[in-house]
């Protein structure tokens, strides 16, 4: 038999009971309907997040930190700790934050020897005040420090190229003019403390209203020439300076170097991390919650494929005079195999694309509805995300699920022997 | 054509064994009309089967044109069966919800035949039981007549050098019985196909002009009839 007739007929076959057909493909559809839906949420986090972080770039930049050793029974272990009146600590860590701070030669030491590095910015702290334009209203202001190699993307304008520059959030800029673009070059003025009170300004040129996402939504950004002086001038305490964490930019991205420097870093002491090493521990653990919520629409699925199992075991009893006559008139095992096969396939492929597409359009609707609740809290957030590869995976994982149901029948109807089916009492 | 060299056939269902085909030999040429007749349970049917590849002898050999079927694989057997077999069985088999056209074809699907190669064969097919008025209706929609003449359209599209008829006649009044079986003759007759009819009806088996009698899984007689003459 020729592939398109054994298509042919097997959904004949199916079509010769259109309702145990349609119920058997309803519990497909369910199950796939599901499968559609918690992978269209596992999508849509996974693309809020990409959206919100991709704003900041950096693929050449290592942030590093101190390893701190936490004692093992601390707090956080779950161990119930003794009371000491005379540690005076409020604090609910478990280690003492100063053990991460470290000092320039500290730093120094720690990139020494180190291949490929173009250069290394500590992290200057500093805290702004207020950010003015026309010297009459003022915001509060919350100003964050990028490194050199890592950059936030702008809307309008273009990212920090220079001293004496700052990225403002678009929410802060709407403020200033409502027409953005007209605030590319002007002037704000930041206000700060210095360590006995006295207020300081310093005029800064807006270089671009950054990108929205996590870090951009409310926090301004100064290069670290910037940041280094206010650093300088707000330092209260005596002896030498001491950083949280510093950044390393690497001449190239190449990943193997990045690797030989993280490692390195890491036997000295050091935990090193590249932005998309942060990244990917937030879409890791929306991959995990994805996939605990798929396993859900698994359960279903596997509840549905021994429907397809039942629908084929009555279909071989039913046909066994059929299948005998197809057999004595020379139809080999493999060909009544695969139109047994071929019908579960299809019950689970036309399953499968009726609970995609239903998935796709209840997510669509959902999305409407909540955009329309939510809008301002999340923006730019769908909760659903419907990706052409996802659901075709959907589509294949459901056949591939259907003709696994479908193998126990289709050998039952291959093994029948002709003779027995066509005999007549 | 075809040959059965001490043929046994043992049944065992629940332990019990039974031998329904005793040490059969048997040839038979190519255009002959042979009438394979007996009581009930004689074993009829079983030699069939045997002869025309559906089972496999416990004992013995069935030899095709000379070649031993034993040692043919199962799906040399199928091939075999799909191109130089036809059959035709008391019960019709017919797909009541397909039409004519679709029943009488299923040989030639199973061929893998053309689109054009399978609608002229039922052409022919369809024509030589005169059915070509009835060609799409569904074949649930026929009379029993019609039923065993679609069944006969669908043993000949092929172009069998055998056909295979267990009581073929043997669900049908016995004049569109009569009208079954001169169809069958005419075939024998007119292509030179080879019939080989298990009946237990006198008269037909009159008409072929060889009559094998069988008795508890042997051949008991093998005589010409008056019609070969
Ligand atoms: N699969 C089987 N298992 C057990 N006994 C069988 C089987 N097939 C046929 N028989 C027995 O073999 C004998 C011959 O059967 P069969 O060839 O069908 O007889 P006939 O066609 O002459 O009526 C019968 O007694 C029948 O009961
Ligand atoms: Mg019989």
């Amino acid at each position: 038999m020729k592939t398109w007739d054994l298509i042919r007929t097997s959904n004949r076959n199916l079509f010769r009971n259109k309702l145990r057909t349609f119920l058997t493909v309803m519990a497909i559809f369910v199950g796939s309907f599901t499968l559609t839906m918690t992978n269209g949420l596992g999508d849509g986090m996974r693309d809020y997040v990409e959206s919100q972080v991709k704003n900041i770039e950096g693929d050449r930049a290592i942030i590093v930190r101190k390893k701190v050793e936490r004692p093992a029974g601390g707090p956080r272990a779950g161990a119930p700790q003794e009371y000491k009146e005379s540690s005076g600590d409020e604090s609910e860590l478990d280690f003492d934050p100063n053990s991460m701070l470290l000092t320039q030669s500290q730093i120094d030491s720690a990139v020494r020897g180190l291949k490929g590095v173009k250069g290394v910015t500590p992290r200057y702290n500093f805290k702004a005040e207020y950010i003015t334009m026309d010297g009459k209203k003022s915001y509060k202001a919350e100003i964050g420090m990028l490194s050199e190699g890592i950059t936030a993307k702008t809307d309008a304008g273009k990212p920090l190229s220079g001293p004496n520059q700052i990225v403002i959030p678009s929410g802060l800029a709407r403020e200033l003019d409502p027409e953005i673009v007209n605030l590319v070059g002007k002037t704000v003025t930041v206000g700060y403390k210095l360590p006995d009170g006295t207020m300081k300004t310093v005029p800064l040129e807006i270089a671009g209203v950054a990108t929205k996402g996590f870090m951009t939504n409310y926090s301004s950004f100064v290069g670290a020439e910037t940041a280094r002086k206010l650093h300088a001038e707000q330092k209260t305490a005596s002896g030498p300076d001491q950083f949280i964490a510093f950044t390393i930019e690497m001449e190239t991205s190449d990943a193997a170097a990045i690797a030989a420097v993280k490692e390195e870093l890491s036997a000295k002491g050091f935990e090193a991390d590249t932005i998309a090493d942060n990244d990917k521990r937030t879409y890791d653990a929306i991959g995990i919650f994805k996939t605990g919520m798929n396993l859900f629409a698994l359960v279903a699925l596997l509840a549905a494929s021994f429907g397809i199992i039942n629908t084929l075991v009555i279909a071989v009893l039913e046909r066994t005079k059929e299948i005998g006559l197809q057999k004595a008139l020379g139809m080999g095992r493999g060909k009544i195999f695969a139109i047994f096969s071929l019908e579960s396939v299809l019950i689970g492929f036309w399953g499968a694309v009726l609970g995609t597409l239903g998935g796709i359009a209840t997510g669509l609707i959902a999305n409407k509805v909540l955009v329309a609740a939510y809008a301002e809290s999340f923006e730019g957030f769908s909760l659903f995300a419907f990706k052409p590869l996802s659901i075709t995976l959907v589509i294949l994982l459901v056949c591939a699920i259907a003709f696994v149901a479908g193998v126990m029948p289709a050998i039952r109807a291959s093994r029948l022997n002709p003779i027995e089916s066509l005999r007549y009492e | 054509m075809l040959e059965a060299r001490n043929l046994s056939k043992t049944y065992s269902s629940d332990g019990v064994e039974y031998e329904a085909l005793k040490n059969v030999n048997l040839s038979v040429a190519d255009g002959d009309c042979l009438a394979i007749v007996g009581k009930s349970g004689s074993g009829k049917s079983t030699l069939m089967h045997l002869l025309a590849c559906l089972d496999s002898p416990t004992a013995g050999s069935v030899l095709v044109d000379g070649g031993d079927t034993s040692r043919l694989s199962e799906k040399a057997k199928n091939t075999l069966r799909n191109r130089k077999f036809g059959f035709v069985f008391q019960q019709f088999f017919l797909n009541g919800r397909d039409t004519v056209f679709e029943n009488i074809v299923l040989p030639m699907r199973i061929r893998g035949a053309s689109y054009a190669q399978l609608v002229a064969d039922a052409d022919e097919a369809i024509a030589a039981v005169r059915l070509s008025d009835k060609s799409f209706k569904k074949a649930k929609d026929l009379s029993g007549g019609e039923k065993q003449r679609v069944c006969i359209a669908r043993a000949l599209i092929g172009k069998p050098q055998v056909i295979f008829a267990d009581e073929p006649t043997g669900n049908l009044d016995s004049t569109t019985g009569t009208a079954v079986e001169d169809m069958l003759f005419q075939m024998n007759r007119e292509k030179g196909i080879t019939l080989v009819v298990v009946t237990h009806d006198e008269d037909l088996a009159n008409k072929c002009s060889r009559i094998i009698e069988m008795k508890d899984g042997q051949i008991i007689s093998d005589k010409a009839t008056e019609a070969a003459s």
